[in-house]
C-alpha cells in the first residue's frame, strides 16, 4: 500500500535517511524501530508526503506521494503524534470533528454523518463517555485514544463509498512514538487498542518507537533504522534478535517468548562492555 | 453537545442583535442633549440644523469607527491568538501597534502634511508604520526558517516591539512639550473621526481583511492540535499561517490609523466570547466580530458621557474594563 | 450661569494668587541671607522669565536659557541647557550660575541645584496676573525691582487701553486651538476657562466657549465644538507649531465638516502664529492685541 523506496533525504548538507526502503502492505502492521537520532521521524514525515525526498520516491498503492493532494493524501493517511497540547479548551468531540477536515469544502459544516463518524471513531477507541468532556481535562492516556479516535475519523470513507457503517479499510494510521510519554499502564492500553483496530478494524499501522516490548508485542513487521540506513527489515520473530539489538542500542539482551505475554519480550542486561553484561 | 449549525444559529443572531442595538443607541447618548425630531426634520437645511450635525457629523461617524475598530481588532486578537496557539497574543504582539506608534509620532512631531485617499497625515503615517513593523517581522520569521515559525514570529514581534518604543522615546526627544503629550493622548485611542473619509479609507482594507478571515476558522481549529497534526489533516499551514498573518496584521493596522492602538479589545472580546460560545473558531470569530464592535461602540459611549464635558481617552475605560479581566484570566490559566 | 462660575474661578484664582504671593514672601524672607548679593550669572530654562529678564534690563545677567527660548534675539547667543522635561545639569553648573529659574514642577532639578547651593527661582505657569507678580518677584530678587514695576506698569496699561477700547462691543463667543492633528479635526485641544490663554482671550474682548470647564485644556471633539457653536475660532500657535503661511488657507477649511457652526459658516476662523501667543511673558500685551484685531477687526484698523 505505502512503498518508500531507495529514499535519501536531508535536511542541509548531512543526510539523515539514505537509501532507506519500507513498505508497508494492506493490513500491515509495521514498526520502525531505532535510536534516537536514527531518522525515524523523518521517515514518517517523507512517508506521510511532508517532505520531499532528495532521491527515491515514496508511493501510496503505486501513485507518487507528492504528486497526490493534500486532502486527498490526508484522507488516506492519519498521523498521531507522541503528545497533542491544546491552546484552548475544545472538547472531545471537537477534537474529533476535526479528523473530517479534509473531506469537507472550505465552508461546509459537518452534518449528522460526520457525527455518525465520530461517533464511531469514540466507540471504537472506548472513549465514547468523554465526548462532552474539554480535551484539555484528559489524561494522557486518554488524550492519546481521542487522538486516535480523530485519525479514525479522518480515514473514514463511508462517505465516499456510500456506506453507512464504519469504513477504515483503506486507511493508514502512521504513529510516531504514540506512548513515548505515557505511563506503562496507559502504554499497555493503547497497544491493546491499535491491536485491535489491526485484528477486528483492518487498518493499516505504521508506527515507530524506541520501545522494543512494544514493537515486539503489536508488530507483525520490524524495519530497524540505524543512522538512517535499514539495518534489517522484516517478519518480527526475525529481526528482533540480540545481535541486532546489540547493533542497535550498543546493547546485550536477552528475547525470548514469553508464555503469559504471548509474544517476544526483551530484557536488556546492559551496554556492551560493560562489566558483568553477560550473563 | 450540539452540532455546530445549531451553535451558530442560536449564538450568531443575539452577538449581531448586540452590535446592532449598540450601534442604534449610542448615536442618541452623548455630552449634549440631542432633539432627535430637529435632527430628522429635512425642512431645516443642514448647514444650519446643529442637532442633525451632531448626529450625523460628529456621532454617527463616530459610532461606525467605533464598531469597525472594535470588530477589527477583535476579530485580529482572534487571528493571533489562534496563528501563535496562545491565547494571551493580542493584535498588537507582533509589533503592528508600535510600528504605527511610531509612524503617528514622527507625523505628529514634524508636522507632516501629506494626505492621501480621505487620510491624514497622521492616520497615514501609522498605517505605513504598521506596514513597515509587518514587514520586517515576517522578514525575520521567515529568514530562519522554511514557511513561518510562528516561536520565531512571536520573538521577532516581542523584539520590534521594544526597538520601534526605544525609537519612540528617541523622537520624542525632538518632540515640544504639547507634540508630545499629543503623541501620549494618541496612544490611549480616540474615536472622534468627525467625518466619513477615514472610515472609507479604511474600509475597503479591513473589508480585504474580513474576506481573508472568512477561510481562516476551520484551519485555525485544525492548527491548535500543533502544524505537524493540520498538516497531516490537509491543510497548508504555510499558507494557512501565512494568510492568517497578513490578514490579521491588516485589519490590526488599518484599525489602528483610524483610532490609535486602544488595548485590550483584541484580548478581553475574544475570551469573552469564548466563555459563552466555546473555542470552535467557526462561532468564535464571527461572533467576536459583532461583539468587538458593540464593546468598543459602549466604551466609547462610557468614554464620552462619564465626566462630560471632558472626555476619558477610549482606551482608558477598554483598559479599566479590560485590564482586571486580563489579570483574571492569567491567574485562571495556572 | 456661565458668567458666575468664571467670577468664581477668578476670584478662586486671585485667592491663590495671594497665597502664591505670600509663599514668594515667605521664601524670601527664610532665604534672604544666603540670596544675598544680586546675582550675576542668571540661567533660564523658563522662556517666559527669560523674555522677562531681558524686559526688566537684566539681560546682561543671563548665561544661558532653555531650549524653546527664541525672544528676544539675543537669546540665540546664548547656551541651551534643556526644557521643562530634559534640564541638562551638567551644562548648567559648568555655566557657574548663582541663580537658576525653573519651573514649578521640576523638583529634581531644584533639589540638585539645592545640593550644589545654588538658588533656584520657581515659576508657576497659571493665569495672567501670575504674569506681573512674577515679573516683580524675579525683579525684586535680580535687584531691578522699579525697572519691573515700570514694565510690568506699562504692560498693564497697554491691557487696560485695549480693555477699554473692546469693552462694550459684543463679545464673540470664540474657540481657542491651541493644537490639533495636521489637516484633520482630530486630537483638538482648546483652552479652559483658567489659565493664561483664556485670560487673553477675555481681555482682548471675547467669550470663551469653554468658560465653565475649570482646567486649562480640554479635548474638544466634534461634537462639543458643534454643540458650544462658536462664533470665532482662533488656532494659537507659537514658533515650535508653527503652520507655515502656504498651509493656512487649507488647515482653515478643515473646519468646513462642521458647518452649522457660526464661525465655520461666516468663515470667522483665524491662525495667529506668534510666540507672544503662547509665553506668558512681557509681550503679553502683544497676543492680546493680536487676538483682539481677529476678534473686533472694525476697532483695530
Amino acid at each position: 500500500m505505502l512503498t518508500a523506496d531507495d529514499v535519501h533525504f536531508g535536511y542541509d548538507a548531512a543526510p539523515v535517511l539514505a537509501g532507506v526502503s519500507v513498505s508497508v502492505g494492506r493490513q500491515g502492521l509495521v514498526g520502525v524501530l531505532g535510536p534516537n537520532g536514527s531518522g525515524k521521524t523523518t521517515l514518517l514525515r517523507l512517508l506521510a508526503g511532508r517532505l520531499r525526498p532528495r532521491a527515491g520516491s515514496v508511493r501510496l498503492d503505486g501513485r507518487e506521494v507528492s504528486g497526490l493532494s493534500r486532502a486527498a493524501l490526508a484522507r488516506r493517511m492519519a498521523v498521531v503524534p507522541q503528545e497533542t497540547h491544546l491552546a484552548f479548551d475544545y472538547s472531545v468531540m471537537e477534537i474529533v470533528l476535526m479528523g473530517r477536515y479534509p473531506h469537507l469544502g472550505p465552508f461546509e459544516l459537518e452534518g449528522p454523518r460526520d457525527l455518525a463518524i465520530a461517533r464511531d471513531a469514540l466507540a471504537a477507541t472506548r472513549t465514547a463517555a468523554l465526548e462532552a468532556r474539554p480535551f484539555n481535562t484528559l489524561s494522557g492516556g486518554e488524550k492519546q485514544r481521542v487522538i486516535i479516535a480523530s485519525a479514525l475519523a479522518q480515514l473514514d470513507r463511508r462517505a465516499e463509498n456510500g456506506g453507512t457503517r464504519a469504513d477504515w479499510g483503506d486507511g493508514l494510521l502512521l504513529l510516531d512514538e504514540p506512548t513515548a510519554s505515557l505511563d506503562i499502564g496507559y502504554q499497555l492500553d493503547i497497544l491493546a487498542l491499535l491491536r485491535q483496530l489491526w485484528t477486528d478494524r483492518h487498518v493499516t499501522i505504521l508506527v515507530s518507537t524506541h520501545d522494543l516490548n512494544l514493537a515486539a508485542g503489536l508488530c507483525r513487521d520490524l524495519v530497524l533504522l540505524k543512522d538512517g540506513r535499514v539495518l534489517a527489515s522484516g517478519p518480527t520473530a526475525a529481526v528482533l534478535t540480540p545481535a541486532h539489538i546489540r547493533a542497535l542500542y550498543g546493547v546485550e539482551a536477552e528475547v525470548r517468548p514469553h508464555a503469559a505475554a504471548g509474544h517476544l519480550t526483551v530484557v536488556p542486561i546492559g551496554r556492551v562492555g560493560d562489566e558483568g553484561a553477560r550473563p | 453537545m450540539t452540532s455546530i449549525r445549531g451553535r451558530l444559529w442560536r449564538t450568531l443572531p443575539l452577538f449581531a442583535a448586540a452590535a446592532l442595538v449598540a450601534c442604534a443607541v449610542a448615536p442618541l447618548v452623548g455630552s449634549t442633549h440631542l432633539d432627535l425630531l430637529k435632527a430628522l426634520d429635512p425642512s431645516i437645511p443642514f448647514a444650519r440644523n446643529t442637532d442633525a450635525q451632531i448626529l450625523f457629523v460628529a456621532r454617527l461617524p463616530r459610532t461606525l469607527a467605533a464598531a469597525l475598530v472594535g470588530s477589527a481588532l477583535a476579530t485580529a486578537g482572534v487571528v493571533f491568538q489562534g496563528l501563535l496557539r496562545n491565547p494571551l497574543a493580542t493584535p498588537f504582539t507582533l509589533g503592528v501597534s508600535a510600528g504605527a506608534s511610531l509612524g503617528a509620532m514622527l507625523a505628529i512631531t514634524f508636522g507632516w502634511t501629506l494626505a492621501f485617499a480621505g487620510l491624514s497625515p497622521v492616520p497615514l503615517a501609522s498605517f505605513v508604520g504598521s506596514l513597515g513593523a509587518v514587514g520586517i517581522v515576517y522578514a525575520l520569521a521567515q529568514a530562519r526558517h522554511r514557511g513561518l515559525s510562528t516561536s520565531v514570529l512571536l520573538l521577532a514581534g516581542v523584539t520590534m516591539n521594544a526597538f520601534f518604543s526605544a525609537l519612540i522615546l528617541f523622537v520624542q526627544y525632538f518632540a515640544n512639550f504639547a507634540e508630545g503629550y499629543r503623541t501620549i493622548r494618541w496612544l490611549m485611542g480616540d474615536l472622534d473621526v468627525s467625518s466619513y473619509e477615514p472610515l472609507l479609507a479604511a474600509l475597503p482594507l479591513l473589508l480585504a481583511a474580513f474576506v481573508a478571515f472568512a477561510w481562516l476558522p476551520r484551519q485555525l481549529n485544525v492548527l491548535s492540535l500543533g502544524s505537524e497534526s493540520a498538516e497531516a489533516r490537509g491543510i497548508d499551514v504555510d499558507r494557512a499561517q501565512r494568510l492568517a498573518f497578513f490578514s490579521a496584521s491588516l485589519a490590526t493596522g488599518a484599525a489602528v490609523s483610524v483610532a490609535g492602538p486602544i488595548g485590550f479589545i483584541g484580548i478581553v472580546v475574544p475570551h469573552m466570547v469564548r466563555l459563552v460560545v466555546g473555542a470552535d473558531h467557526r462561532v468564535v470569530l464571527p461572533a467576536s466580530a459583532f461583539f468587538g464592535a458593540a464593546f468598543l461602540v459602549a466604551c466609547d459611549v462610557v468614554a464620552r458621557t462619564a465626566l462630560a464635558p471632558i472626555e476619558l481617552p477610549v482606551g482608558v475605560v477598554t483598559a479599566v474594563t479590560g485590564g482586571p479581566f486580563f489579570l483574571w484570566l492569567l491567574v485562571r490559566r495556572r | 450661569m456661565a458668567a458666575r462660575q468664571t467670577a468664581v474661578a477668578r476670584r478662586v484664582a486671585q485667592v491663590s494668587d495671594l497665597c502664591h504671593m505670600v509663599l514668594l514672601l515667605a521664601l524670601f524672607v527664610s532665604t534672604g541671607a544666603s540670596a544675598g548679593p544680586v546675582p550675576s550669572r542668571i540661567v533660564s530654562v523658563v522662556p517666559a522669565v527669560t523674555e522677562m529678564l531681558f524686559a526688566i534690563g537684566a539681560g546682561p545677567q543671563v548665561v544661558g536659557v532653555g531650549s524653546f527660548d527664541t525672544y528676544p534675539p539675543e537669546v540665540k547667543a546664548r547656551p541651551r541647557v534643556g526644557g521643562l522635561l530634559d534640564p541638562d545639569l551638567e551644562r548648567i553648573l559648568s555655566l557657574h550660575p548663582d541663580l537658576v529659574v525653573v519651573y514649578d514642577t521640576q523638583t529634581d532639578l531644584r533639589q540638585q541645584l539645592a545640593r550644589a547651593s545654588i538658588p533656584t527661582f520657581d515659576y508657576v505657569h497659571r493665569g495672567m496676573p501670575d504674569i506681573f507678580s512674577t515679573m516683580r518677584a524675579i525683579g525684586a530678587r535680580v535687584g531691578r525691582a522699579d525697572a519691573a514695576a515700570r514694565v510690568a506698569a506699562g504692560i498693564e496699561a497697554r491691557l487696560d487701553a485695549i480693555r477699554r477700547r473692546v469693552a462694550g462691543l459684543p463679545r464673540p463667543r470664540t474657540l481657542v486651538v491651541f493644537a490639533r492633528d495636521r489637516l484633520a479635526l482630530r486630537n483638538i485641544y482648546a483652552s479652559g476657562g483658567v489659565g493664561f490663554v483664556n485670560d487673553m482671550l477675555e481681555a482682548a474682548g471675547g467669550e470663551n466657549v469653554f468658560a465653565d470647564v475649570h482646567q486649562q485644556a480640554v479635548q474638544a471633539t466634534s461634537e462639543l465644538v458643534l454643540a458650544r457653536a462658536p462664533d470665532v475660532i482662533l488656532e494659537l500657535r507659537g514658533d515650535f507649531e508653527s503652520i507655515p503661511v502656504e498651509d493656512r488657507d487649507r488647515e482653515r477649511h478643515v473646519w468646513d465638516a462642521l458647518s452649522s457652526v457660526p464661525a465655520v459658516r461666516d468663515f470667522r476662523i483665524f491662525i495667529l502664529v506668534n510666540s507672544s501667543l503662547v509665553v506668558p511673558g512681557p509681550r503679553v500685551a502683544d497676543g492680546v492685541e493680536l487676538i483682539a484685531r481677529a476678534l473686533h477687526p472694525g476697532v483695530f484698523k
